[in-house]
């Protein structure tokens, strides 16, 4: 394969696509791949927030490997840079203020947009996906539309199921036209029932997740128009794709809104898709990976050698994927500007079994994910298994602090 | 002619390519020229000026910014090559912003203070508290002392095309940019062109130019600065060092700007993250 893509969607749930169960056809397009896709049934994303994600995302590495987390750590590698090194060329179009230009995100990119230098609105303070797709296109065209090219890497992220949840009428009515709310009701409720974390309301909630699935209707056709963008070039034949988000959102499951600082699989569980075009049949694989897992499996696709700072391990082939567990971390962000330390959550997942530990409050959570998939039953006093796995996660709590 | 000679000679044509086309596409009573007292727009400036005068047309109106705090050398600068060139220049500056703030830098500017045209901005760029302080270079003052006389002006005198000295060298996410640009209209934001003619210099090259044809310049780059904005954010780089012969390939000409940490933190805030 020559070129490959990572295409990534902000706060996409893994259950809201039709090829994860969700039987309301909220993402047509990126369902209709699927006899070309491996897809990953128990992908696992290394933080439950934009933040706690991105380093596993595109350094293979974890969120508070070096302490306090401020730009990107000089120490981690970025997907972009070895493939740079190796001749390949670099784009990224993306409008998520975190991993902006300013806090370092930008190295090893032969092209790297961030929108920090556009105009956005004052109330969805992003670039839409089909702006991004234009700027994509744009730079393909002008890269790969005359014959010959060198081979690309190419990332784009599209925020728009981000929270506010103000969609445009035209989406409302490709998927629920009984919303007649306006786009300042969706703001005031944005801003009095999300941004307050205010659950008392059920009403409200579910009015919120509608709004929700109205942008997820919206993503996918993004993602359909990217496509088309792919196939008019005629690059699509030789470009491997990878769909996937950063984290998910929550709805009351487990008593909050928006994504915090919790390891639930509202949050945890990632839509993980390689669309390859020289595929005729999809794969399943119930492989437990992680985020982490992604940039080796660039770099292999390329047929590049491992690159030693990425800590995850190549998904591909499906059979040399080792049956380990998987991690993940994260801090409170909402308590304290830059995060508190001191409220730091982890979680392992081990097949089925998953366990979560609070360092501030020495709090212990276990969940049998196939018994007990909405993660209500707390076993870590009661399951066998409790021990094993807390030896597993202990050595990684506040490992920084020497 | 040496090889630096022809090098130079070629950009220049290119960016009389682009100038010629503009001139095709518009009147000259529709067009202006940004210019800043610094060395690209000065390029570009001069350029311009050497095509109007071998087609015989006259160069159309300048715009200067005055951001308030302003190096008198650059401000001397331009006077005295204005009043040379004949130029048909216009200082714009946000009058309102500075009488609010007591005509000092760093004071505290309350937002009730300002005019309906400088409220409705802040609004437009998401600024909802009640006070900040009046520094140039800051996100908020950038966009009032900068960005809204900008706009302003094209809407003042109706320009369809505004010539800008910009180099696809200055900054990463400039790699794409083209020589027009189209900007629609939007709320306070007059739709019009913008024209880049020396998007193809390097700053080494834009040097190597200014020494070719003896293109003047403003005197604080012979002391060391690099890039001239607002008087007590621009530091010189390399004292007593020409911009020129400093190392331009492995050294970034701005620091990053406090600014564009503000941009962030600004958006991170309406996304509900801080």
């Amino acid at each position: 394969m020559k070129n490959v893509v990572l295409l990534t969607i902000d706060t996409l749930r893994q259950n809201a696509l039709g090829c994860y169960g969700n039987k309301r056809g909220l993402a047509p397009f990126i369902d209709s791949l699927q006899d070309k896709c491996t897809r990953f049934t128990r992908g696992q994303a290394s933080g439950p927030y934009t933040q706690a994600s991105f380093p596993g995302l595109l350094t293979s590495s974890y969120y508070l490997e070096y302490g306090k987390p401020k730009g990107l750590a000089p120490e981690r590698t970025l997907i972009s840079e070895p493939l740079q090194e190796a001749g390949i060329v670099t784009a990224a179009f993306h409008s998520n203020p975190y991993i902006c230009g300013f806090l370092g995100w930008n190295r090893g990119w032969d092209v790297f947009y961030d929108s920090m230098e556009d105009e956005v609105e004052p109330r969805i303070p992003y670039i839409r996906g089909h702006v991004i797709n234009t700027k994509v296109s744009d730079w393909l065209s002008s890269h790969a539309g005359k014959g010959e090219y060198k081979p690309f890497f190419l990332w784009l992220h599209y925020m728009d199921i981000h929270e506010p949840y103000m969609p445009e009428k035209k989406y409302v009515d490709m998927v629920d036209p009984s919303v007649t709310v306006s786009q300042d009701e969706m703001y005031s409720l944005f801003e009095n029932t999300l941004l307050k974390r205010d659950t008392s309301d059920p009403a409200k909630i579910t009015l919120l997740k509608k709004l929700y699935d109205i942008h997820v209707r919206e993503a996918d056709t993004y993602v359909q128009e990217f496509f088309g963008t792919l196939e008019k070039l005629d690059i699509l034949k030789d470009t491997l794709v990878i769909i996937t988000n950063d984290h998910g959102d929550e709805f009351n499951e487990h008593g909050g809104l928006s994504h915090d600082d919790k390891m639930y699989s509202e949050l945890i569980d990632m839509p993980l898709l390689i669309y390859d075009p020289s595929k005729d049949k999809g794969e399943v694989s119930d492989n437990v990976v992680s985020n982490l897992d992604i940039p080796p499996t660039i770099v292999h696709l390329f047929g590049l050698a491992p690159v030693e700072g990425f800590k995850g391990h190549s998904l591909l082939p499906l059979k040399d994927y080792p049956r380990t567990g998987v991690f993940g971390e994260a801090i409170d962000q909402r308590s304290q500007r830059g995060g508190n330390m001191d409220k730091d959550i982890y979680y392992y997942r081990e097949g089925d079994l998953k366990i979560i530990y609070r360092a501030d409050i020495d709090a212990w959570e276990m969940y049998d994910l196939r018994e007990d998939p909405r993660e209500l039953n707390n076993i870590a006093n009661t399951s066998p298994k409790a021990e094993e796995l807390k030896n597993k996660l202990l050595p990684r709590v506040r490992r920084w602090i020497s | 002619m040496t090889d630096k000679e022809k090098e130079c000679a070629e950009l220049i044509e290119k960016s009389k390519e682009v100038v010629r086309e503009t001139f095709k596409k518009f009147k000259v009573e529709d067009l202006a020229i940004t210019w800043t007292g610094g060395k690209d727009s000065g390029l570009g400036l001069w350029i311009i000026r050497q095509v109007c005068q071998e087609d015989g047309i006259k160069i159309p109106k300048v715009m200067t910014i005055d951001e308030f705090d302003v190096f008198q050398e650059v401000h001397d600068f331009m006077e005295k090559y204005a009043k040379e060139w004949n130029l048909d220049l216009e200082w714009c500056r946000n009058d309102d912003l500075i009488k609010a703030a007591g005509g000092k830098l760093n004071a505290t500017v309350k937002v009730k203070d300002l005019n309906e045209r400088n409220q409705s901005e802040l609004k437009r760029i998401g600024f909802e508290e009640e006070t900040f302080p009046f520094e140039a270079e800051s996100y908020t003052g950038n966009h009032l002392m900068k960005t809204v006389m900008f706009n302003m002006y094209i809407e003042r005198h109706n320009v369809k095309g505004i010539f800008q000295g910009l180099r696809r060298d200055e900054q990463a996410a400039r790699v794409q940019d083209e020589y027009f640009e189209e900007k629609e209209a939007a709320h306070l934001i007059p739709g019009h062109l913008r024209i880049k003619p020396i998007l193809h210099f390097t700053e080494r090259l834009l040097w190597n130019t200014y020494q070719v044809y003896k293109i003047p310049y403003c005197i604080l780059y012979e002391q060391g600065y690099r890039s001239l904005g607002a008087k007590t954010t621009s530091a010189i780089a390399e004292a007593g060092v020409p911009a020129w012969e400093q190392d331009l390939e492995h050294t970034t000409e701005r620091a990053g700007r406090r600014q564009d940490k503000e941009q962030m933190m600004g958006r991170l805030r309406k996304l509900g993250y801080m």
